[in-house]
């Protein structure tokens, strides 16, 4: 009886932690909390991009003023497939 | 009336995970089928789909142990327990998955899940059969 008693209070803990969830600080993403963190300087959406370089897959450096006048598409992958 | 319950939560439960463990398995093969069969349903490569074909085999070892247990469930207290172990530790790395932006899309759905895995392990912790009483013949 013990046993059942104590696995009960373990796993009430733990749905109650799940009910309190959303309201911890472990529930940032996609908060206003999380958008807050968004540093002065980052570009506005719809402004200029400031410039930055990235080196890419063959080691080179790329600035983005050099490919001034060309579309450009970033994009940010997870290089492990499973 | 505690035992009819606990027959009915190990066979109605025995037979889901049956089917889910079913599902995984066979989606390995649909991923290395000849000439394809289309996009795999679960979005995964190689790897994901070989350990994905493993937890089938589990899922279906399990749940027809607990479709076992739904026949006979006054020798089937360990097992109860360790459905219940097995279920709130569904429940916490979902809550835990929750928190990992990977996860982002599945939103609340992952705290309803590990909400279900954990009022299902309560549910065996309560409903499983007591303890044999000491020299209490065994079938």
């Amino acid at each position: 009886m013990i046993g059942r008693m104590l696995a009960t209070l373990g796993i009430v803990a733990l749905l109650a932690l799940d009910l309190a969830l959303p309201s911890t600080d472990l529930g940032r993403r996609g908060t206003s909390a999380a958008r807050n963190d968004v540093p002065a300087a980052a570009p506005k959406l719809g402004g200029k991009m400031p410039d930055f370089s990235l080196v890419d897959l063959d080691g080179r450096e790329i600035q983005l003023s050099d490919l001034l006048g060309h579309r450009v598409l970033l994009t940010f992958e997870r290089s492990v497939d499973w | 009336m505690a035992r009819r319950a606990y027959s009915i939560l190990c066979a109605s439960f025995g037979v889901l995970l049956c089917i889910l463990g079913t599902f995984f398995f066979a989606q390995f093969f649909r991923f290395h089928a000849p000439g394809g069969l289309g996009l795999p349903l679960l979005p995964m490569g190689p790897n994901g789909h070989y350990f994905v074909a493993f937890t089938g085999s589990a899922l279906v070892a399990w749940g027809g142990a607990l479709i076992g247990a739904a026949r006979h469930p006054e020798h089937s207290r360990t097992l109860g327990t360790a459905t219940a172990v097995a279920l709130v530790m569904s429940g916490f790395y979902r809550m835990l998955a929750w928190v990992v932006g990977d996860y982002v899309v599945l939103g609340n759905l992952l705290r309803g899940e590990a909400a279900f895995c954990l009022l299902l392990a309560l549910a065996f912790v309560w409903l499983r059969p007591g303890r044999p009483a000491p020299g209490e013949a065994r079938a």
